[in-house]
């Protein structure tokens, strides 16, 4: 019990974390879930610090002795990998889904612009992580990044040799130094700014997520490429997926600072100012239609030019110049092209949204009952619980045999399943646990319409959640013990409403009161 | 009007003074270490002296000896890392120049000694001397350089824009022995010439 005094003097108490009792939406917590894989990096990337030795005769090497010869190194490496995809991807629709949602208003301007930051260096990150293979690609990708900032008028050639050094070895060695020291740290500096005081930990949606990353890599392991030999030519590579729109400017063979520079700075800078210029006093993207097609137009111009990145014409009887160069008149046409599209298809949306608004304001409501929740006997959710577990043990020894076989990605995508099952036990836990808490879920009444409203207050303390995410479902109630005060502590929702940082803030004191309360209960069983 | 400059002096409040006082004094205080950037760059490649050309067999180069149309790849600068030796960024292609590009001279004006990293990607290019070449050639995306300049004109490094187009070159002298030396480089654009990024053609 001191320890839960003593976190009353740490940063910890202003924060607010919800487990939720529920499923909830990820939409909502996505920021979370990129700061899970945040620390899953961290904690594989020490562990290979451990055997990688950024010297210009040797990384490559030692990420093949990682790789072929250090037990589990495959699957760390992996894990490494994957997730390193997976934060950007999810930095990424974070970003997207705060965008259209307009969530960086509301003094959360600070939020946004960090959040900006943070996203640029998670790119940098990743870059420098697949940079330091010092692989044929990661070669190419030191060259390009070297020669663009090169390109940067009056500072470049000193920013270029103060950052890169000279040479090979130095670019190994410093590309390292930025990986693991210089970026993370900008990044955890940045996080504290970022972090918004409401924090949802969904368990499930956690191990989901880090299941998904091991499936994934047991799926498709990623591959070492050459080394780096500047006396062969290398085979075409391509960036990594969230280079490769940057990559096809590139391709256009147009000038270096444009294309590689003053582009994705632009696109990153009206990215930065957005709060500052939307004006709308509404947050929904249908009532916002200027800001949402000019994110609508930007997504696809960068969904074009990243699939066009990855594209090079098959035809091997051409010179390798005349396959890679992409013609910049074409290029600058369809992004030009895709400004009217995109508006034309948000005018549409938006018309589609606000008509099926209305229509389903016309008619009367569906009782959303029904196909939305199952409803499982107690009984038979002990008899899931044990075949889940009994899952696991088979997976165990077949994960546990693979690796004996030396089939090391069919162990890791073992694992990643093992994973996704602990997700979906956790899950049956909680729901076990509400069932337990708010037996039948109710005798269903033929529920009226007017009445449908209304009862979601009655059946829990919490007030309904604003929930933009977590949509239309009634707030179930979460697995707190039995002797729960009714009324004790509906109130802090009102502020996090007031700040619009989290939907589920209703959740937030309650799970806090819960963890309280078992506690306190464990401790008067123990006297 | 005899009043104004009166009027102007007690305008800077004493407050306002004390504050540019402090601004002073914070700017003075912290000015050393923006000489400091220093520490960023990698000095190594800033040589002095003058060095040897050292000839892969250990030798250094002479003009009496060393064959017309012919070239060796030589580091500069030269440390006693092995490692370090390895690296694309320290090694120079060291050309005679063939007979028809006055390579049959015994002064510096015979030789060249390019940067043997590519401009286009960085791999390592080499002279060949084969008739009908005499040429240099990357291996990777067949960007082709002059030897008598070091401006590629074939190939994707011809197509950058100067001075990504002309290799960097060093400066050579040769004693009374004939012996052969580097002179002491000045890294720019208008000297020498940056390493993979290369040098205006003066």
């Amino acid at each position: 019990m001191w320890i839960y005094a003593g976190v009353e003097r740490t940063i910890f108490m202003g924060l607010k974390f919800t487990f939720p009792g529920r499923f909830v939406s990820p939409l909502g917590f996505l920021g979370m879930l990129t700061f899970v894989l945040f620390i899953i990096l961290g904690i594989t990337g020490a562990l290979l610090m451990l055997f990688y030795e950024p010297i210009l005769d040797r990384a490559w090497n030692s990420v093949q002795t990682i790789n072929d010869v250090i037990p589990y190194g495959f699957h760390l490496r992996n894990i490494h990998y994957h997730a390193s995809n997976a934060m950007v991807m999810l930095a990424l629709l974070h970003m997207y889904y705060q965008y259209f949602s307009g969530r960086y208003k509301i003094r959360n301007e600070i939020l946004w612009v960090t959040g900006i930051i943070l996203g640029v260096l998670t790119i940098l990150e990743a870059f420098t992580g697949y940079d330091i293979i010092f692989s044929e690609r990661a070669e190419l990708a030191i060259s390009i990044a070297a020669s663009l900032t090169n390109s940067i008028p009056i500072m470049g050639p000193q920013m270029r040799e103060a950052f890169f050094g000279s040479g090979f070895h130095d670019f190994v060695l410093r590309f390292y130094a930025f990986h693991v020291f210089f970026l993370p740290i900008a990044l955890l500096g940045l996080m504290v700014v970022h972090f918004p005081r409401f924090l949802v930990f969904d368990v499930p949606m956690v191990m989901a997520i880090s299941g998904a990353v091991m499936l994934v890599g047991g799926v498709f392991p990623v591959d070492l490429g050459l080394r780096f030999d500047p006396n062969t030519p290398p085979g075409i590579t391509v960036p990594e997926w969230y280079l490769t729109g940057l990559y096809s400017f590139l391709r256009s063979a147009y000038d270096k600072f444009t294309t590689g520079v003053a582009w994705p700075g632009l696109f990153i800078f009206s990215l930065l100012i957005i709060p500052f210029v939307d004006r709308y006093k509404k947050f929904s993207w249908k009532d916002r239609p200027i800001v949402t097609a000019v994110g609508i137009t930007g997504l696809a111009q960068i969904i074009v030019t990243t699939y066009w990145g990855f594209y090079i014409d098959p035809d091997r009887t051409k010179s390798l110049l005349e396959r890679l160069v992409i013609d910049p008149i074409f290029l600058y046409l369809i992004m030009i092209l895709l400004v009217p599209l995109s508006f034309g298809f948000t005018y549409m949306m938006i018309k589609l949204a606000k008509n099926a608004e209305a229509n389903a304001k016309l008619q009367p409501k569906k009782p959303s009952s029904g196909a939305k929740s199952i409803n499982l006997p107690q009984n038979w959710i002990f008899v899931v619980f044990i075949a889940l577990i009994a899952f696991q043990v088979y997976l165990n020894i077949a994960a546990y045999y693979a690796v004996l076989a030396g089939m090391k990605n069919y162990s890791l995508f073992i694992v990643g399943i093992m994973m996704l099952v602990f997700a979906g036990m956790w899950h049956l836990f909680r729901h076990g646990r509400s069932m337990e808490k708010a037996p039948p879920p109710k005798p269903v009444v033929p529920p009226s319409p007017l009445k449908a409203k209304p009862t979601p207050a009655v059946t829990s303390p919490t007030p309904p959640l604003a929930l933009e995410s977590g949509g239309s479902v009634k707030p179930v109630a979460l697995g707190s013990p039995k002797e729960e005060k009714p009324i004790a502590n509906p109130a802090p929702a009102r502020g996090a409403s007031a700040t619009g940082t989290l939907d589920s803030s209703g959740l937030t004191k309650k799970s806090e009161h819960l963890t309280l309360q078992t506690t306190e209960n464990q401790e008067a069983k123990s006297k | 009007m005899a009043q104004q400059p009166s009027d102007n002096r007690s305008r800077v409040s004493r407050r306002d003074f004390l504050k540019l006082m402090a601004a002073a004094g914070t700017v003075m205080t912290f000015a050393p270490f923006v000489d400091w950037g220093k520490f960023l760059p990698n000095p190594s490649g800033q040589l002095r002296e003058r060095q040897k050309v050292e000839l892969p067999d250990g030798s250094q180069a002479n003009v009496k000896t060393f064959p017309v149309n012919h070239s060796e790849a030589v580091i500069y600068p030269k440390t006693k890392d092995l490692v370090l030796n390895k690296e694309s960024f320290r090694v120079w292609q060291f050309i005679r120049l063939p007979e028809e590009l006055g390579g049959n001279k015994n002064d510096v004006s015979a030789f060249r000694m390019y940067s043997q990293v590519c401009l286009h990607l960085w791999c390592l290019w080499k002279y060949w001397p084969q008739e009908g070449r005499k040429r240099g050639e990357c291996p990777c995306h067949g960007s082709m350089y002059d030897p008598l300049t070091g401006q590629a004109f074939a190939g994707p490094a011809s197509l950058q824009a100067p001075p990504n187009n002309v290799l960097p070159r060093l400066d050579l002298e040769i004693d009374t022995q004939g012996n052969m030396w580097v002179k002491p480089p000045n890294w720019s654009v208008n000297g020498n010439g940056i390493v993979g990024f290369g040098r205006f053609l003066t």
